[in-house]
């Protein structure tokens, strides 16, 4: 079933039009990785389908259409982003970030602990320091917190601006350890923006090219590695 | 040493008042990043909303509560109507915004309850007499350690202090709260997890001008009348409490202000030959420039901390 369907998105800064008319889709239980070069507009996409910028064409999220609600309303459809250079709330503690992330939800003060406390036993390092700022943290203790605070709000789909940006790649590939064990487990769906094609490819069901703005390939991750001249231009390897 | 006692309580109830304005600075700077210039001249309209209600024969308590519901509506209508579109055009521009509604808020004021400012002296022309919320006759005083002190200042002090409680509730254990720093620590991110930053923006504004009403009835209620130049000086004195407390940072900013008043006043009445009474506002000046000289962000306020 379609969870995610976007039909002629464009979007952009101002005067400056950084997407160009899109056509994309995301179904239920699945990774959809989104790559493409710096510059490419990825973020853009992500920030068109979350609602953060302006944008023009259709985006339906669960029959329901999006592309004029606020973000604030996208995220209690269930849609929950996690923002490209982390974007945690520097000043609050790790534990209020977490808060800060359920504070959509109705279910009460009991079930949002124990989703803390969930995320404190899936990254060990946040429950160590779940009384600091999250300021104070490392940058992949901070993406760690990202996700466990996206992941507060019970998302159906999540959003993921390229997590690995800045991160060893041993904590990558613990992150997208995390993200893919969530999705076979609970079903959760997950649009990743990565410039980093080797690992997003590997998790990836289908995957969408994008180049200055428009979408030059798409298909499963094995079609397109299998396509020599894309994975020559496109992937690196 | 009595002395020296009933000057300290004279201080700890100005400094209330500095104290309750300061909240309002800080609650919007907070929220927003904005100084509020117009946080005295909303306490005042607020002030002579009770007034009002006074010369219509309704209690001071209710009063009060109509008053700061007032400050409240004010607050809120301000942040919707006139900081927001401005805000989203150019930052700077709501300084001038915030400037020209104090202007507006005393002329209105002026117009209402025909007062006219008087020149170089910080007063209006019709002083209105003005009901205190504490026994405030001169026979109403409590004795400590031989001092005389007022009954008025021991309740100012007290409500402030009951305020501040009830706001440390609010910031750390409501929803409300947590929503108002997150959207003070990131704006964008605050967004994200489905903050509805508009309304947060919103109730702030409010809140920080109903309790900056509960200054302006408090300060008259200390003078004993409201007249148009009230707020001239406290703002000024409110100013150097939230910056020497941190401009973010609630508790300081009360601190701040009872620091401030218990200073002026006891700089007042000991060094009453090179200070005196008129040149109390400069010690407020003279404490905002050592704190931006020595620690800019205050006492409580946070430095930014960044890993990159």
């Amino acid at each position: 079933m379609t969870m995610l369907n976007a039909r002629g998105l464009s979007a952009g800064y101002g005067p400056v039009t950084v997407l160009h008319d899109i056509d994309m889709e995301l179904h239920e239980g699945e990774i959809v990785v989104i790559l493409g070069a710096n510059g490419a507009g990825k973020t853009t996409t992500m920030r068109a389908i979350s609602g953060t910028i302006p944008r023009h064409g259709a985006v339906e999220f669960d029959g329901h259409d999006v592309s004029k609600m606020s973000p604030d309303a996208i995220v209690r459809l269930g849609v929950a982003q996690v923002p490209q250079g982390r974007g945690t709330f520097p000043e609050l503690s790790v534990a209020d970030n977490l808060r800060a992330g359920a504070i959509t939800r109705r279910d009460g003060a009991a079930a949002i602990a124990a989703d803390a406390d969930r995320w404190y036993q899936q990254f060990p390092r946040l429950a160590e320091r779940r009384e600091q700022r999250a300021g104070s943290l490392s940058g992949g203790e901070q993406q760690m917190l990202a996700i466990a605070r996206a992941l507060m709000s019970r998302p159906r789909l999540l959003l993921c601006d390229e997590p690995s940006l800045g991160l060893a790649p041993l904590i990558t590939q613990e992150l997208f350890g995390v993200i893919e064990r969530l999705n076979k487990e609970e079903g959760l769906s997950v649009l990743l923006v990565e410039q980093n094609a080797n690992l997003a490819m590997h998790m990836a069901h289908r995957v969408y090219l994008l180049e200055t703005g428009r979408i030059v390939a798409s298909g499963s991750a094995a079609e397109l590695s299998a396509d020599d001249t894309i994975r020559k231009a496109y992937l690196g390897f | 040493m009595e002395l020296f006692l009933q000057r300290l309580f004279d201080g700890l109830s100005q400094g209330s008042v500095y104290a309750l304005i300061a909240l309002g600075l800080v609650i919007i700077y907070r929220g927003t990043g904005h100084l509020n210039f117009a946080q005295g001249e909303m306490a005042l309209f607020c002030t002579y909303v009770v007034y009002q209600c006074g010369e219509w024969g309704i209690s001071i308590g209710f009063a009060l509560i109509i008053g700061m519901a007032t400050g409240f509506v004010l607050g809120s209508i301000t942040e919707v109507t006139l900081i927001r579109p401005i805000a989203k055009k150019s930052p700077f521009a709501v300084f001038i915004v915030t400037l020209g509604l104090f202007q507006f808020l005393n002329w209105i004021d002026g117009a209402i309850w025909k007062d006219q400012p008087l020149p170089n002296s910080g007063v209006g022309s019709k002083q209105q007499s003005f009901p205190s919320l504490f026994p405030n006759k001169d026979t109403d005083f409590v004795n400590v350690f031989g001092a005389a002190i007022k009954k008025q200042s021991i309740g100012v002090f007290l409500l402030v202090l009951v305020l501040t409680g009830l706001l440390f509730l609010l910031f750390n254990y409501t929803k409300l709260g947590l929503a108002m720093r997150a959207v003070a620590s990131n704006a964008e991110s605050a967004k994200l997890v489905g903050i509805r930053t508009n309304m947060v923006l919103m109730m702030s504004w409010g809140i920080a001008a109903a309790i900056g009403a509960l200054g302006g009835v408090v300060f008259a209620g200390i003078n004993h009348n409201v007249n148009l130049g009230l707020m001239f000086t406290v703002f000024i004195y409110a100013s150097a409490a939230a910056t020497l407390g941190g401009f973010d940072s609630p508790g300081g900013a009360v601190l701040g202000g009872l620091i401030i008043g218990v200073v002026e006043n006891l700089a007042a009445g000991y060094a009453d030959q090179w200070v005196g009474q008129e040149l109390k506002v400069g010690v407020a000046l003279v404490v905002i420039l050592a704190v931006l000289l020595v620690k800019p962000s205050g006492l409580f306020g946070t430095e930014k901390v960044e890993r990159v």
